[in-house]
């Protein structure tokens, strides 16, 4: 089958490099020989139906408010959700999933997508720094996810979302857990191309939209890495 | 006074309103700085600058702003090219000057912090002509007790946003600031395709503006002042006539004064002008512009700025050719995604090195690198070097680049018969600079 790849409004919600999840989704599943595409959308565009694997990134409170008003206009995202494809959201793209967050000074309340059920104020203090979750229900080496946070907002998970991930080093979303599964759609605070440096999380997030399983891919580069971030948080 | 100079350039500025103790006390504080300066030098521990602003500081808090009176002030600031532009300045200015130089003062090693202009000041007490390279964040308190004549702000966009989270609290912090000067304030030179400098100079007392050729566009989709959405901006790396506004206020492209087309810039006359520098790229040439105008406010011609700006070469270092071991290198540093942007196109050697780094003076978060088309460099073998080679590897694995990974520069660097640009954050080009003799 061929595979839609959808970075939505990256001029809003793309401030630290998110776009980087959509190159590293796109390249892992053409170099499997998978026909792959990428469809950047911005507003004033339509999100397409023909999705597969929808991407939100970070962004400041004004680009968190209007891409939740522009995507509430479109309808496709919820679209998207209703027929099973997967979203995967980072950061501020994460908080707007939610029912409500807070943005400024003052933490003002704004209505969120209600694609997950959680619920985003300010934290006591900002979460900036590298970040080393373990991903629930998985083992081994590549279950240890490694990024990179940087937010005011704690999120608080309802019954119908579970944690990704357990805390081992940093804030994540404020009381020891780490974003937010609730059928396909995935948020996750570590921003940026959190997608690069978890190989897995990248894979898992294909096979999802695939519907099956794939097999390995082999760059020492990419395990490199992991090594040595793993290492220098781990101190 | 020099033949050639103009009644505006020849106009002196007020004497300092200084009384003889708060003379004294400021001539203590520099003296005493001198010596801890020296300190420094001697033992092998920098130029000083930075210590001998913060020593004078400390026995004079209003060092600064004594320092700063009785001088016509040109102020550099943005967040790309503020070293090089207060060069191209300062040589425009000199060029002006004719023999008598000795009137201008510059911080030329981009110590641009309150230490560093209060540093460069103090060498020249009898200087009544300062061009200053002007840290976004001190920009407010410079045009507070400085006064200057004139504001160059080059351009805005994300810079390490670890320690700086919302871009927009500088730019306000500017047009607080020029909006409390008043008449007082200065005339601003700014680029008029950036809508968050437009938004920041809206409050001076006068703005010439310059179309300069952004290829950046990625840190204004909203509109500085009303939040709604910004349309009529080009693509990154896309050029078209069209200007940009606000869907949701009156905030537009200004008309400009001056353009750039190309590799020339275009006065207010319609005068198109070559400037021909040696320092490389489309970027350097707006600046060039941003500079020409700078200078125009202060009184010097274009031909004569144009003539000055042609001697900058490697300001602090930057586009500096040199040879480290037995291989010849071009540096190059890029501080941030848009710095990136305007520096990858000016490589030109087959072999490039590429050093990351992040400690605090580089940003300590590398997801920079994804915003960058690191995708331009294939076809050429590309080494990977710095602390964070490795981030960069994986970068450039998935943008189907060939590359090796050396992260130690002096290796990195080893065995090139041929010259090879050298692309770095802010660390390891200091530390290049260094290794080249440079600094
Ligand atoms: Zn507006």
């Amino acid at each position: 089958m061929s595979l839609e790849i959808v970075l939505v409004y990256q001029s809003l919600l793309g401030i630290y490099g998110d776009q980087g999840n959509a190159k590293v989704l796109l390249k892992r599943a053409q170099w499997r020989g998978i026909d792959a595409t990428l469809t950047q959308v911005e507003p004033g565009d339509a999100l397409p139906d023909s999705g597969d694997i929808f991407l939100l990134g970070g962004g400041e409170d004004g680009a968190q408010t209007s891409a939740v008003r522009l995507l509430k206009a479109d309808g496709g995202l919820h679209r998207a959700v209703d027929r099973d494809a997967v979203v995967f959201a980072v950061c501020a793209g994460y908080q707007i999933l939610g029912h409500s967050f807070g943005v400024g000074d003052a933490d003002d309340l704004r209505e969120g997508l209600g694609l997950l059920d959680v619920t985003t104020t300010r934290g006591p203090e900002r979460a900036v720094g590298e970040i080393l979750t373990h991903w629930n229900g998985h083992e081994g080496e590549q279950a240890w996810l490694t990024g990179f946070e940087n937010h005011g907002g704690y999120t608080a998970l309802g019954p119908q979302a579970t944690p990704l991930a357990t805390v081992e080093v940093g804030i994540g979303n404020g009381d020891g857990t780490e974003g937010a599964v609730q059928g396909k759609v995935l948020g996750t605070y570590p921003h940026g191309p959190v997608l690069a440096r978890n190989p897995a999380l990248a894979d898992h997030l294909l096979e999802q939209a695939l519907g099956h399983g794939l097999d390995p891919l082999e760059r020492w580069e990419h395990d490199e890495l992991r090594r040595q971030r793993l290492a220098a948080v781990r101190g | 006074m020099a033949e050639s100079m103009t009644p505006e350039l020849a106009r002196r500025a007020a004497p300092a309103r200084i009384t003889r103790g708060q003379r004294l006390h400021l001539n203590a504080a520099v003296a005493a700085g001198n010596l801890a300066a020296f300190a420094s030098r001697i033992s092998g521990r920098g130029s000083g600058a930075s210590i001998k602003g913060q020593l004078m500081t400390k026995l004079d808090k209003d060092a600064l702003a004594k320092l700063l009176q009785g001088r016509r002030i040109a102020a550099v600031s943005g967040t790309n090219g503020k070293t090089t532009t207060t060069h191209l300045l300062a040589a425009a200015v000199r060029a002006g000057l004719g023999a008598d130089t000795q009137r201008l003062v510059t911080n030329a090693d981009g110590a641009n912090l309150h230490y560093g202009i209060a540093s460069a000041l103090s060498t020249a007490p009898y200087a009544d002509l300062a061009v200053l390279e002007t840290d976004e964040r001190v920009v407010a308190d410079v045009i507070r007790l400085g006064k200057p004549e004139v504001l160059v702000l080059l351009n805005f966009s994300r810079d390490q946003l670890d320690r700086h989270h919302e871009i927009k609290s500088l730019a306000r912090s500017w047009r607080t600031a020029l909006e409390a000067a008043g008449a007082d304030g200065p005339v601003v030179i700014a680029n008029s395709q950036e809508p968050m400098i437009v938004w920041a100079a809206q409050t001076a007392k006068r703005v010439v503006w310059v179309e300069t050729r952004s290829v950046w566009a990625q840190d204004s989709a909203l509109c500085p002042a009303c939040g709604s959405e910004l349309r009529g901006h080009d693509a990154p790396g896309e050029q078209t006539a069209q200007r940009w506004h606000c869907t949701g206020c009156d905030l537009a492209e200004p008309e400009p004064a001056w353009s750039v087309s190309g590799d020339t810039i275009i006065d207010p006359e319609g005068t198109v002008w070559e400037p021909k520098l040696q320092v490389p790229g489309a970027f350097n040439v707006s600046n060039a512009a941003l500079a020409m105008a700078a200078a125009a406010e202060l009184g010097v011609p274009a031909g004569t700025a144009i003539r000055g700006m042609r001697k900058v070469t490697a300001p602090a270092g930057r586009f500096a050719t040199t040879t480290i071991g037995d291989t010849t290198v071009r540096l190059l540093l890029a501080k941030n995604p848009a710095g990136w942007a305007e520096a990858l196109p000016i490589i030109n050697t087959d072999t490039v090195v590429l050093a990351i780094d992040s400690v605090a003076a580089d940003g300590r978060d590398v997801s920079w690198l994804w915003d960058v088309d690191f995708e331009q460099l294939a076809g050429k073998n590309v080494i990977a070097a710095g602390p964070r080679a490795l981030d960069l590897a994986v970068r450039l694995s998935y943008a189907e680049v060939d590359f090796t990974v050396k992260q130690d520069l002096a290796e990195a660097l080893a065995g090139h018969p041929n010259p090879v640009d050298v692309l770095a954050t802010y660390t390891p080009f200091q530390k290049l600079r260094k290794m080249g003799g440079l600094a």
